[in-house]
């Protein structure tokens, strides 16, 4: 007698997927949108051609400084579209910035990467009257 | 002959891997022990983000030194 193999296995337990949380601690308010932004990416080109030809971020507060850095819009430029998917998460203890998901083998970072979520942490510093370094 | 593979090898934690990532780039960071960290013992992600998955795994912190980012969290889906 055979046994059926389910086709769509449901995903259990710790998958591959990882996230890093770039955090500016401070106590927030988890409620409080001010903190909450994210990068909406303007792109040219497809699959590995495409390229980052703006970016725009939408949100609370923290959206409209970062909106107004044009230098950290030059920064993002550089990066490959998938480093530059980031978000701005409010927590209780901190201010969380992360990318997307990633697998064990993709986990990583560069020194652009660190430097865009550094800059982003300085907007964020500031903001929460904390003295930026 | 001799093997080209190291006799021994030193397991390291994800945190571990990460901070050896940021040393490269030179960024100065240090692994905490897991669960050390005020930030691990609140929720990841606030209560509007979409990413939040049901499950995570939370691998520990690194401390950064001389950034604007105080800790690296790495977490795990499931």
């Amino acid at each position: 007698m055979h046994s059926m193999q389910d086709i769509n296995p449901l995903p259990w337990g710790a998958q591959d997927r990882f996230q890093t949380h770039f955090i500016v601690k401070g106590n927030v308010d988890q409620s409080d949108s001010g903190f909450l932004a994210e990068a909406k990416l303007k792109t040219q080109g497809h699959f590995g051609s495409k390229k980052i030809i703006g970016v725009e971020w939408v949100g609370g507060n923290i959206a409209n400084i970062l909106n107004a850095d044009s230098e950290l819009a030059d920064m993002i430029k550089k990066l490959s579209y998938d480093e530059a998917c980031i978000w701005v998460d409010p927590t209780k203890n901190g201010v969380r910035i992360h990318g997307k998901w990633k697998s064990s083998s993709e986990l990583g970072i560069s020194k652009e990467l660190f430097a865009v979520y550094d800059r982003i942490a300085l907007h964020v510093k500031k903001n929460l009257g904390s003295p930026p370094i | 002959m001799h093997d080209s593979e190291q006799d021994t090898f030193v397991q390291k934690n994800k945190n571990e891997q990460f901070c050896d990532l940021l040393e490269k780039i030179g960024i100065e960071s240090e692994a905490k022990e897991i669960g050390s960290d005020e930030v691990e013992k609140g929720d990841y992600y606030s209560r509007n983000s979409t990413h939040s998955p049901i499950m995570v795994t939370n691998h520990g912190c690194i401390k950064i030194k001389n950034s604007n980012i105080d800790v690296v969290q790495i977490i795990q889906k499931g």
